[in-house]
């Protein structure tokens, strides 16, 4: 039931043509619409990188919400009081992720695990979000952090085209990374834990460090999609990282399935053009997005993903490489 | 020739009870060494101090002579023992290959940045253990199960994946707990002679949980039986049958 | 002052007891974490000011028809979201708690809207004197409201039939169940009167406080810090570490500097996983691995 070898070849070279496709995405659209695509490239990185402790991991974490804004932030503190090109701060938003992940998850070394994991993870989304509001000298406080407008190579940063450019290269290139480290030692072991940590341990495999491996990973993704979301909107504010971030976060990976890195791509593409329409009204994207989750839940647990592998087996995830 | 394992005044006692009370023992290499007793005899409790998870309050556990009580699951299992689990201890969501793989994760070179970015160093190692699992598994004709899920197997199939995976890394020290239960007679056959293949030919040190009697008379170098955390024999297969203590109070009616 | 901070720290702290025994009693019985549980304590507080303030009823009245309605919601809950996904991955479990909550928070802001509403006061009792000491009214219904609940919970609890029951159940599942427990109809019951019991949290922290939809999310997190400091799964030690909690923050705020009042719950967290997991009656909470 796995896929043929030649169904391997084409999903490899599909997988590099889609963005090669992608390119000419820019010259088709209106500046809406790709506003709305760039919106999408970033939630699918946001939707990677919670899929990777909440799905492959399988630890129930809070903290995704927390990464993106420490990465959003990151970026801009790096843009306007160090002065750094934006490009620069991308992978500065990663590193700063990466170590939000370590704190998120450093307690996994003392061996908690599941709801107390979970909590402390509760507990630092939150602190931070006190953070971004009460460290006014650097985050800019509830007013928040605007973004210089920049040019890269000619190209003027505010023009929406051109980021769609860099947000594809970032996104693919962080998708890649996930599936490499999926499809090796490092992802087997990752899922092993979520399995059967008893088991895992017995083989040698130190759990606890990959636990917190995992974290960081997820940090490092979403940190760097925080950065591409500051130039995104050009203004980086704490309530852009509130609670409702989480259940949108939630919702994506939900509809696109658990685990799955194709679901990552599913669920952003299916969900971010909602909270653009919801946003009118409050509470009605929570309202929304929570029925979405029940949904899933009870209808479709496993998630688009599901649905197509179903349909051919070129879509079936594998965590090997041969 | 050392000791592949050397146990010696193991004590564990928790919640005001001794699961163990002063139990020693000795496993030399290609030696086949079965634990037998009633239920709560000790005997998990026995294989759970040895590999870590339980910490025992007292004596001394050394794997190829290093001292090891107390440590961590994961670092003793680093000192070439590995287990099994009463339970079964396979990954459910994971194909039978990569559950072997993960066996394999000792052996596996490749930092973590080699794989990130997809170096020659870690995709090379990779293909090489996929080669080493694959062989494994159809040295027990489970080849074609190879992409199967392992949750979707068979209880004897599975108890026969979780052993593969096990010894993937050629460990010089097995901890088996009850393999052989649940498994048709035919499975059951074919898991004792893996066992013994593995203790003849590669001169592996294996203690054996087993209820089945018979099995551990036929299959074991020594028995060890144990009742209420405490030994209460140990010799041949031959001194333990005619042991009076031992025959009345849990041989039963042979 | 300092008594007087201990007296506001056990009003807080009665609310916060509330809080954490109600979580503490559904995972006692279902193994599951409520992470919408602020919610549902804001929906108590919610149905109550939509009786009183909207519709007029008298505060009784409207705070027993609360918790009324909030027990058949958690009833509903159980029997119709958490059942059908059992077979599920254990994060379904908390996923559906979560996104319920999110309903609730998304409903009570479409009908609250952007406003920060006061709900009348309960009594007007003028407040007690005792040297310096000023005990208000709404402090003495607060503390003696929980204080009588508690009573009842752990007599019950420990002393009828029922409560033998429960705690067999509390016990195992799996050895209630094979004396003819029917554990489905047990879980669906204790669902209803964990939100029943939040919803009481809900209703009396309303009149002394300012109610808007994201309440929920402080509630939880000072439920989770006091079943923590309390030891997680032990019903008198939520009860204790809420207490505690209450007048932690309250010193903390008081002495050091009033900021920590918001944080003193996160760090309490964090210091107590750190130094002793299991809280102070809570059994093992680290593994070995």
């Amino acid at each position: 039931m796995m896929p043929t070898q030649s169904q391997l070849r084409l999903r490899t070279v599909l997988f590099w043509l889609l963005p090669v496709v992608l390119l000419a995405v820019p010259l088709l659209v209106n500046p809406y619409i790709q506003f709305i695509i760039n919106s999408i490239l970033i939630y699918a990185l946001i939707t990677l990188g919670f899929n990777f402790v909440i799905g492959n991991l399988g630890q129930l974490a809070f903290a995704n919400t927390a990464f993106f804004g420490i990465g959003a932030y990151a970026s801009a503190i790096g843009a306007t009081s160090l002065g750094l090109p934006w490009l620069a701060t991308i992978p500065l938003a990663g590193i700063a992720g990466a170590i939000g992940g370590f704190l998120a998850s450093g307690a996994a070394l003392r061996g908690i695990r599941f709801y107390y994991l979970a909590i402390i993870t509760l507990a630092f989304g939150e602190l931070m979000r006190w953070l971004y509001v009460h460290a006014k000298s650097v985050t800019g406080g509830t007013d928040g952090l605007s973004l210089p407008r920049e040019t890269f190579l000619g190209y003027s940063l505010t023009d929406d085209r051109v980021k769609f450019y860099i947000f594809l290269v970032i996104t693919v290139l962080l998708f890649k990374a996930t599936l490499n480290l999926l499809r090796s030692q490092v992802g087997r072991s990752i899922m092993a834990v979520r399995e059967n940590e008893v088991a895992t341990a017995s083989l040698g495999i130190p759990t606890s460090r990959i636990i917190v491996i995992g974290f960081m990973w997820s940090g490092f993704v979403v940190g760097c999609a925080g950065s591409l979301f500051a130039l995104h909107t050009s203004y980086v504010f704490p309530e852009s990282f509130g609670m409702l971030h989480l259940i949108v976060s939630f919702a994506m990976v939900l509809v696109g399935g658990l685990g799955s890195v194709l679901g990552a791509v599913l669920g952003a593409a299916a969900l971010t053009v909602l909270p653009e329409y919801l946003r009118s009204f409050p509470g009605m994207e929570e309202l929304f997005f929570g029925l979405i989750v029940i949904a899933v839940l009870l209808v479709l647990p496993q998630g688009l993903a599901s649905l197509l592998r179903r349909v051919s087996p070129i879509f079936i995830e594998r965590y090997y490489r041969e | 020739m050392t000791n592949l394992l050397e146990v010696e005044g193991l004590c564990v006692h928790f919640a005001g009870l001794d699961a163990l009370k002063d139990v020693s023992l000795n496993l030399a290499p290609g030696q086949i060494l079965a634990v037998i007793g009633p239920n709560g005899a000790g005997k998990t409790t026995l294989f759970n101090a040895i590999s870590g998870y339980v910490r025992p309050s007292a004596g001394q556990v050394r794997l190829k002579g290093h001292d090891v009580a107390g440590a961590s699951p994961h670092e003793i299992a680093r000192h070439g023992i590995r287990r099994t689990f009463q339970n079964g201890g396979l990954f459910p969501a994971m194909t039978v290959l990569e559950n072997v793989l993960t066996g394999l994760h000792a052996q596996t070179e490749g930092s973590f940045l080699d794989v990130l970015l997809g170096r020659r160093r870690a995709l090379e190692s990779e293909r090489e253990m996929i080669a080493r699992a694959r062989e494994l598994l159809s040295l027990m004709q489970m080849e074609k199960m190879a992409d199967m899920r392992a949750a979707d197997l068979s209880g004897g199939q599975q108890r026969i994946v979780e052993i593969i995976r096990t010894v993937a890394s050629d460990p010089p020290i097995l901890l088996l707990d009850e393999p052989a239960v649940g498994l048709s007679p035919l499975a059951r056959d074919q898991m004792m002679e893996i066992i013994h293949r593995m203790a003849g030919e590669k001169g592996v040190g294996i203690l054996l949980i087993e209820h089945a009697v018979e099995l551990v008379m036929a299959g074991a170098d020594r028995i060890l039986v144990m009742a209420a955390g405490q030994r209460i024999a140990e010799g041949t297969p031959q001194e333990i049958r005619e042991d009076r203590a031992v025959l009345e109070a849990y041989l039963g009616h042979a | 002052m300092f008594l007087q901070l201990s007296i506001s720290g056990l009003s807080q702290g009665a609310i916060y007891a509330l809080v954490a025994l109600s979580l503490t009693v559904v995972y006692r019985s279902t193994t599951i974490v409520n992470f919408g549980h602020g919610d549902f304590v804001m929906a108590g507080a919610f149905v109550s000011y939509v009786l009183t303030v909207m519709l007029g009823i008298a505060f009784l009245p409207a705070a027993l028809l609360s918790v009324i309605a909030l027990f058949l919601l958690g009833l509903c809950f159980s029997r119709g979201l958490i059942r059908p996904i059992r077979g599920g991955p254990h994060i379904g479990f908390a996923l559906m708690c979560i996104a319920v909550g999110f309903v609730m928070r998304g409903i009570a802001r479409i009908v609250w809207g952007r406003e920060v509403l006061p709900m009348p006061s309960v009594f007007d009792m003028p407040p007690i004197f005792i040297g310096n000491l000023i005990i208000t009214g709404d402090a003495v219904f607060i503390i003696g409201t929980t204080a009588v609940l508690l009573v009842i919970f752990f007599a019950v609890l420990a002393l009828t039939d029922i409560g033998k029951m429960v705690q067999a159940v509390y016990q195992s599942q799996r050895g209630a169940q094979l004396i003819g427990i029917n554990v489905d109809r047990f879980n669906d019951i204790t669902w209803g009167v964990g939100a029943a019991l939040g919803a009481v949290g809900g209703i009396l922290i309303a009149p002394v406080s300012l109610l808007h939809p994201d309440i929920g999310a402080s509630f939880l997190l000072k439920g989770f810090a006091a079943m923590t400091l309390g030891g997680f799964g032990s019903l008198h030690g939520a009860v204790i570490g809420a207490l505690m909690l209450g007048v932690a923050e309250q010193y903390a705020g008081a002495y050091i500097n009033s900021a920590l009042i918001d944080i003193t719950a996160y760090l309490v967290i964090v210091i107590v996983l750190l130094v002793r997991p299991h809280g102070l009656f809570g059994r093992k909470a680290v593994v070995k691995v």
